[in-house]
C-alpha cells in the first residue's frame, strides 16, 4: 500500500491532498458507517448507516479514478449512485410499510422470529 | 447375468409388493426370496471353482462416465459365498416374520426385499462407488424395519444405528476417494474399478496407507462392529424385528468385515500389517468385554447381541492375520456366525411372540413346554459356542490358529507366518471362547432346562410389560400352538442342517476359499515388501501434492 | 477497460438470454395490469415462456464469454431458466390468490393501482435477469450491477410473499433481508472500489493480468487484497456464509415457501457465480500451458479466508439446524451448510480443469443445480398444504406437521422423502452425485482436513433430515392438525417435477456433469507431447 500511496499524484507539492487523504476520509465513512449499522436500532438511521457505507465507496472509486488517470471509476460511481437511490426509494418505502404496522422505527419492534 | 439378477429381483419383487394388497405382501416376498434363492443356488453348481479368486458372471455398463463411475459386478468364490448365505436367509427372514408383522406388511416386506438386494449389490459389486451405493443403501431399509417395527425403544434405537454407520461410512468414502485419486496421481487414470485400485494402492507411503486405513476402518469397523464403536449393536439388536435381527446379525455386520478384506487388506498392507496388533488387540479386548457383559445380561436378545461383538472380534483378528490360515477362517466365521447367530435370534423371536418377554427371570425350564424348541436352541448355541463338529468350531480353530501362527517367531517353521501376532493373543482371544462357553450355556441352563418359569398372564392372550412395542398384536399368541408349527420348523431346519454340513465336512468351502485369500494374501505381502523407488518417479511430475 | 459503445455492442451477442427475460419481464408487468382477468392470468405464462425462451437462446446463441471462465456462461444460463420455471410453477398463487379472492368476493374492485400480480412476476424475472448478468459479467462494475438487480427484487418479493395476519412476519423477513443486504452491498462495493484501486482497472481479465504482474514483482497490491477479502465476505451474505449468514432462519421462516426457495436457489447462484469470478483473477494459474496442474495458487490469506469460511459455515449450519423445531428453519440453516459445502469445491479450485472428478468450480456448478432442484422440491411439499387448525399460520411449520403425509398425500410426502435424503447426499440420489466430485476435487486438491470436516458435517446433517424423512414416511398421521392442499394446480407439479430430477437427474448425472465440467474450465492450451494418456471410460474433457 505504501508505494502505491508514495506515489500519488506525481508533481504533488507538500501540502497537496493526496490520494491517502482521500482514501483516509472514505474508510473512516465506511467504518462510522459500519459501526453505526451495528448499533444503533432506528430503521432510518440504519439505513443511512448504510448510504454512507456506499458513498465511502464512491469518494474511493472517485478518488482511485484520479489516481489511475482514467474514467472508470467515475463510471462505477454513477451507476452507484443509481443503485443507492433505488435502495433508498426500497427502504423508505419498507419503513413506511412498518411504520404503518407498528407505529414505531425501532429495530427491536421486529423480532418475532428467534432461534 | 446371475449377479444382475440376484440384485434385480428381490427388487422386482420388492415394487410388486408395494402394489398389491396387504394380504398378498408375505407370499409375495417369499416368492421373490426363494427366487433369489433358487438364483444363488445355481450360481453355486455353475461357478468355476478352479478359479475361484477371479472375479466370474462380470458385467460392466457405463453408467456416470464423468466421474468415471461404472455400473460392474462380479463375484469371486468370497462374494458368492456371501451373496449365498444372503439369499438363504432371505426365506427365513421372510417366514420368521409371518406372524410377528400384523401391521403394515406391504412396507415391511418390501423393505426387505430392498434390503436383500443391497446387501447382494454390496457383495457383487467391483466398482468402489456402486459398492459404496449398496452399503449406504442397506442402512434405509433396516432403518425402516427397525423404527417401524421394533419394540419400545425402537427409535432411539434406529436413529443411532444410522448416524453411527451413516458417519462412518462417509469417513470411509474420503478414504476410498483418496485411493481413488492417488492412482489418478500415479497412472492418470480416474477409475473406480476396485481390481484396478488395487494394483496401485499398496504403492502409498506408509503414512498414506496408516490415515486411508484409519479412515477406511471409521466405516467398516462400526459396522463390524470393533469394540470402542459397538454401542449401537446391542440397542439396534434389541428394539429390531426378529427378522431385522437375523439380517443385522447374519448379513450387514459381514458388510464390515467383507468391506476389511477387500478394501483396507489390499489397499494398505503396510498399515495394516503395521497396525494388525492394534487391530488385532481391539477385537480381543472386544472378545472378552462383549463375552463378560453376556455373562450379566438377563435379556436374551441383548446376550445374543453381544455375543455377536464377541463373534465378529474373532472374525477380525483372524483377518488381520494376514495368513491363509486366519483369513479363511475369518470368511467362513462370516458364514458360519450368520447361520447360528440367525437362528438364535429367531429362536428367540419365537419366544418372544408367545410370552411377549425375553428376560431370563421370567423365562426358565422351557423344555417342558417347548421340547421341539428347546432342542434347536440347544443345538444353536452349541453351534455358536463351537462345539467340534458343529460349524462354529472350524472357523474359531481356523482364526485363532491363523493369529497364533501370524507371528514372526514361527516364520522359520511350517505352517508359520511372518506377522506380528502370536501365541499371546491366540491365547487371550482363546479365554473368549471359555467365557463364551459360559455364558451361552448359563443362558441355555436357565432358559432351556431348571424349574419351568412363565411370565404370570401369558396364557390369555396378552402379554405384560412390554411398552407399546409395535412389532406384536395381541391375541396372537394365544392362536399360536404352544410348541413350534411345521412353519417354524421348517424356517430353522434349512439352519440346522446347513451347520451341520458345514460343521462335519467344511473341507468343500475352505478349499472353494483358497482362491481370493491366496490372491489377497499375496497382494498384502507384495505391497508390503513393495519400496517405492523414489518418489519423483512413482508419480509423474506434472503433479504437484 | 471503460464501457464503451464498441465493446456494448460486442457484448450484445451473449446477453440475447437476458433480453428475452427483459422484455418478458416488460409484457408481464403490463399485462398484469388489464381489468380483465383471464388476460391477468397470462402473466405467469408469460414469465414462463420468457424463461424457456432465454434458456433455448442461451443453449445455442451463447459465444464464448469474455470473463475469466469462458464457457460458464450457457451452462450458468440454461441451469438457471430450467431451475427458474420449476421455481415459476412453485411461485404461482403467492400474492394474487387473496386478491383474486377478494376481488371474485365482491368485496373489492380490481384496482390497477393496488394490484401485486404483475410486480410480483416481474420482480421474479428481474431477479432472474440479474442472475444471468451475473454468469456473463466480465467487470466489476458490470458484476456489482447484476448482483443488486438479483438482489433488489427478492427484498420487495420478500416483504409481500405474505398477506393478512402473517404479512407481519413477512414484514419483518423483508426488513431483516434488506438491511442486512444492504450492509453486505455496501461491503462488496467497497471491496471492488478497494479492487479496482489496486490495480487501476475494473475489468476482471484486466485485474488478471494486474494481479500476474504484481505477484511477479513483490506480492499482489495489499489494497486490492483488502478488497478481496472484503468483496468475498460481502458476497458471502448472498450465499448465506459465515459470518453474513445471520438472516437466514428468519428470512426462510418469515417468507412464504415459494419465495423461501426462491432465495435458496437465486441469490445463493449469484452469490456463489461471483465469488468464482472474483477469486478467479487471483490466480488458479492452471493448465494455461498444459501442465500446471493440481492444487491452487490462491494467496494463503485469500485462501484461509474461504477456508475458515467454509468450515464454519458448514459448521454452524448443521449444529444450528440439529436445535430447530420449524422445518423451514431447518431449511434455512441447511440451506447455510450447504454454502459451506460448496465453498470446499471453492477453495478446491479448478484443478486441471478437465474433469469434474478433480475441477472444484465445475463440482460447484453441478452442485448448485442440484441443490436447488432439492431445495425447491422440499419447499414445495410446504408450499403445497395448508394447515387447518384455527392457528395463527396456515402453512405447514413443525416437523410434525409432516407426520404421516406418505399416507395422507402420497406424492407429497414422498417427494419430501426423496428431497430430505437427496439433501442428506445419501446414495443414490443427486445429492450423493452432487457431493461426490466435491470429495474428489477436494481431495485432488489436498484439501484433506476439509475433505473430514465435510464429511462429518454430512454426518450431522443426516440427522435433522432423518427427522424430515421419518415425519412423512414413519409416523402415523397428526389428527390435530389437518392438512389440506392449497389450491395451486401448478405446486404439486413443481414438487412432482423436483422429485422426479433427484431421482432421475441422478441416474442420469453424467451429461450434466460434463457440461458443469465444462463450463468451470478454461481453454485448455495446446498438451505438450509427453501428456499422459486419457482415461479410457473419463471424460475426454474438451
Amino acid at each position: 500500500m505504501m508505494h502505491l500511496l508514495a506515489q500519488a499524484n506525481p508533481p504533488a507539492p507538500m501540502h497537496a491532498v493526496t490520494l491517502g487523504h482521500y482514501l483516509f476520509v472514505s474508510a473512516a465513512m465506511f467504518a462510522i458507517g459500519l459501526i453505526g449499522f451495528v448499533s444503533r436500532r432506528n430503521l432510518i438511521i440504519m439505513f443511512l448507516c448504510t448510504e454512507l457505507m456506499f458513498q465511502a465507496a464512491g469518494i474511493a472509486l472517485i478518488a482511485f479514478s484520479r489516481f489511475h488517470l482514467n474514467h472508470t471509476g467515475e463510471t462505477f460511481v454513477i451507476f452507484v449512485l443509481t443503485v443507492a437511490a433505488a435502495e433508498a426509494a426500497m427502504a423508505l418505502a419498507l419503513v413506511v410499510l412498518l411504520f404503518r404496522r407498528r407505529e414505531s422505527l425501532s429495530g427491536e419492534e421486529w423480532a418475532s422470529m428467534k432461534g | 447375468m446371475a449377479l444382475l439378477a440376484l440384485i434385480l429381483v428381490p427388487l422386482l419383487f420388492a415394487g410388486y409388493v408395494a402394489l398389491r394388497p396387504e394380504r398378498e405382501a408375505k407370499s409375495i416376498a417369499l416368492w421373490g426370496t426363494l427366487g433369489a434363492l433358487g438364483i444363488s443356488a445355481w450360481t453355486l453348481f455353475d461357478f468355476d471353482w478352479g478359479q475361484s479368486g477371479v472375479f466370474q458372471y462380470a458385467e460392466s455398463f457405463s453408467w456416470v462416465d464423468a466421474i468415471g463411475l461404472r455400473l460392474s459386478v462380479g463375484a469371486d468364490s468370497v462374494s458368492l459365498m456371501l451373496i449365498a448365505l444372503t439369499a438363504f436367509l432371505g426365506p427365513v427372514c421372510v417366514l420368521c416374520s409371518r406372524t410377528a408383522i400384523t401391521h403394515r406388511q406391504r412396507t415391511f416386506y418390501a423393505w426387505l426385499l430392498v434390503l436383500q438386494a443391497a446387501m447382494t449389490g454390496v457383495f457383487a459389486a467391483r466398482d468402489l462407488v456402486l459398492f459404496y451405493v449398496c452399503f449406504e443403501f442397506t442402512l434405509i431399509p433396516m432403518w425402516v424395519l427397525i423404527n417401524l417395527y421394533g419394540s419400545t425403544n425402537r427409535k432411539k434405537a434406529a436413529t443411532k444405528f444410522f448416524l453411527y454407520t451413516f458417519t462412518g461410512s462417509l469417513i470411509a468414502l474420503a478414504g476410498l476417494v483418496y485411493v481413488v485419486w492417488f492412482k489418478w496421481s500415479v497412472s492418470q487414470q480416474w477409475t473406480f474399478d476396485l481390481y484396478e485400485l488395487q494394483r496401485t494402492a499398496a504403492r502409498m507411503s506408509s503414512a498414506e496407507q496408516a490415515w486411508v486405513l484409519l479412515a477406511l476402518l471409521a466405516g467398516f469397523a462400526v459396522k463390524v462392529p470393533l469394540f470402542p464403536v459397538h454401542t449401537w449393536l446391542p440397542l439396534a439388536h434389541t428394539e429390531a424385528p426378529t427378522a431385522g435381527s437375523v439380517i443385522l446379525a447374519g448379513v450387514l455386520l459381514k458388510l464390515g468385515t467383507y468391506g476389511i478384506f477387500r478394501f483396507a487388506l489390499p489397499f494398505c498392507p503396510l498399515a495394516i500389517g503395521e497396525y494388525a496388533p492394534l487391530i488385532a488387540g481391539l477385537s480381543i479386548v472386544g472378545i472378552v468385554y462383549a463375552g463378560l457383559v453376556c455373562w450379566v445380561q438377563t435379556d436374551v436378545k441383548k446376550l445374543v447381541a453381544y455375543s455377536s461383538v464377541a463373534h465378529l472380534g474373532f472374525c477380525v483378528l483372524g483377518m488381520v492375520a494376514l495368513n491363509d490360515t486366519g483369513i479363511t477362517g475369518s470368511i467362513l466365521y462370516m458364514i458360519n456366525h450368520g447361520l447360528s447367530t440367525g437362528a438364535l435370534f429367531v429362536l428367540i423371536g419365537m419366544i418372544y411372540e408367545r410370552y411377549h418377554t425375553r428376560s431370563m427371570d421370567e423365562l426358565g425350564g422351557l423344555a417342558a413346554r417347548m421340547p421341539v424348541w428347546s432342542s434347536f436352541m440347544v443345538f444353536f448355541t452349541m453351534a455358536s459356542v463351537g462345539l467340534p463338529g458343529l460349524n462354529g468350531f472350524v472357523s474359531e480353530f481356523l482364526c485363532l490358529l491363523g493369529a497364533f501362527q501370524a507371528s514372526h517367531e514361527w516364520a522359520g517353521t511350517p505352517g508359520g507366518t511372518p506377522g506380528r501376532l502370536g501365541f499371546v493373543y491366540a491365547a487371550v482371544a482363546g479365554t473368549g471362547m471359555i467365557v463364551a462357553a459360559i455364558y451361552l450355556l448359563y443362558m441355555v441352563g436357565r432358559v432351556v432346562f431348571g424349574p419351568l418359569v412363565e411370565p404370570h398372564g401369558h396364557g390369555n392372550g396378552s402379554g405384560h410389560g412390554h411398552g407399546n412395542g409395535a412389532a406384536h398384536g395381541n391375541g396372537d399368541a394365544a392362536a399360536l400352538p404352544r410348541d413350534l408349527n411345521w412353519r417354524e420348523i421348517g424356517t430353522l431346519l434349512p439352519l440346522a442342517i446347513a451347520c451341520v454340513g458345514l460343521g462335519v465336512y467344511p473341507s468343500p468351502v475352505i478349499q472353494g476359499l483358497r482362491g481370493p485369500v491366496a490372491t489377497t494374501v499375496a497382494v498384502t505381502k507384495e505391497g508390503a515388501a513393495y519400496k517405492p523407488p523414489a518418489r519423483a518417479d512413482a508419480k509423474p511430475p506434472e503433479v504437484s501434492r | 477497460m471503460i464501457l464503451g459503445a464498441a465493446s456494448i455492442a460486442e457484448k450484445i451477442p451473449f446477453l440475447w438470454p437476458e433480453i428475452a427475460a427483459f422484455l418478458a419481464t416488460c409484457v408481464v408487468m403490463v399485462v398484469g395490469l388489464s381489468p380483465n382477468l383471464g388476460t391477468r392470468r397470462l402473466c405467469a405464462p408469460i414469465a414462463g415462456l420468457g424463461l424457456v425462451a432465454a434458456g433455448v437462446l442461451a443453449a445455442f446463441t451463447t459465444p464464448e464469454g469474455t470473463g475469466p471462465l469462458p464457457f460458464l456462461m450457457p451452462f450458468a444460463k440454461v441451469v438457471l431458466c430450467g431451475v427458474g420455471l420449476v421455481l415459476l410453477l412453485l411461485a404461482s398463487g403467492v400474492v394474487d390468490r387473496d386478491e383474486e379472492a377478494v376481488i371474485a368476493a365482491g368485496k373489492a374492485t380490481f384496482n390497477p393501482l393496488r394490484t401485486n400480480r404483475a410486480e410480483f412476476y416481474a420482480f421474479f424475472l428481474f431477479s432472474l435477469t440479474g442472475l444471468m448478468l451475473c454468469a456473463s459479467a466480465d467487470d466489476l462494475i458490470w458484476l456489482f450491477l447484476a448482483l443488486e438487480l438479483t438482489s433488489l427484487p427478492t427484498y420487495i418479493m420478500v416483504t409481500m410473499s405474505r398477506t393478512g395476519r402473517d404479512g407481519a412476519r413477512s414484514c419483518e423477513a423483508g426488513v431483516k433481508y434488506f438491511f442486512l443486504g444492504a450492509l453486505g452491498a455496501a461491503m462488496f462495493l467497497y471491496g471492488f472500489a478497494l479492487l479496482y484501486g489496486g490495480t487501476g482497472t475494473t475489468s476482471l481479465r484486466g485485474i488478471e493480468r494486474a494481479f500476474v504482474s504484481q505477484s511477479g514483482s513483490g506480492g499482489i497490491n495489499s489494497i486490492a487484497m483488502v478488497g478481496m477479502l472484503l468483496s468475498i465476505v460481502g458476497v458471502g451474505f448472498k450465499i448465506a456464509a459465515v459470518p453474513m449468514h445471520l438472516y437466514t432462519p428468519d428470512v426462510y421462516e418469515g417468507s412464504a415457501s415459494p419465495v423461501a426457495a426462491f432465495l435458496a436457489f437465486v441469490p445463493k447462484t449469484a452469490g456463489f457465480l461471483a465469488i468464482i469470478l472474483l477469486v478467479s483473477t487471483m490466480g488458479w494459474t492452471f493448465a494455461r500451458d498444459g501442465s500446471a496442474a493440481g492444487g491452487h495458487s490462491l494467496p494463503q490469506l485469500v485462501l484461509l479466508t474461504l477456508w475458515v469460511m467454509a468450515a464454519l459455515t458448514m459448521t454452524v449450519g448443521n449444529v444450528l439446524a440439529l436445535l430447530q423445531k420449524s422445518v423451514r428453519r431447518i431449511l434455512a440453516y441447511s440451506s447455510i451448510a450447504h454454502s459451506g459445502y460448496m465453498l470446499v469445491g471453492v477453495i478446491a479450485g479448478p484443478g486441471d480443469g478437465t474433469s469434474i472428478t478433480r475441477n472444484g468450480i465445475a463440482a460447484v456448478l453441478f452442485y448448485l443445480l442440484c441443490y436447488g432442484l432439492m431445495n425447491v422440491g422440499a419447499f414445495a411439499v410446504l408450499a403445497c398444504l395448508d394447515r387447518k387448525a384455527g392457528d395463527d399460520s396456515p402453512e405447514l411449520e413443525t416437523v410434525d406437521d409432516l407426520r404421516g403425509l406418505c399416507s395422507s398425500h402420497p406424492v407429497l410426502g414422498w417427494t419430501m422423502v426423496v428431497c430430505a435424503l437427496g439433501l442428506m447426499g445419501f446414495p443414490p440420489l443427486l445429492g450423493f452425485f452432487a457431493k461426490v466430485p466435491l470429495f474428489t476435487s477436494a481431495i485432488a486438491a489436498g484439501e484433506i482436513p476439509l475433505v473430514i470436516v465435510l464429511g462429518l458435517n454430512s454426518a450431522i446433517a443426516a440427522f435433522y433430515y432423518l427427522q424430515l424423512v421419518a415425519a412423512p414416511m414413519l409416523e402415523a398421521p397428526d389428527t390435530t392438525v389437518r392438512t389440506e392442499p392449497t389450491g395451486h394446480a401448478a405446486r404439486p407439479m413443481a414438487a412432482l417435477i423436483s422429485a422426479a430430477s433427484v431421482v432421475g437427474v441422478a441416474v442420469a448425472s453424467g451429461p450434466l456433469m460434463e457440461a458443469g465440467a465444462k463450463a468451470g474450465g478454461k481453454p485448455v492450451a495446446k498438451k505438450p507431447a509427453e501428456q499422459p494418456k486419457r482415461p479410457p471410460s473419463g471424460p475426454s474433457g474438451h
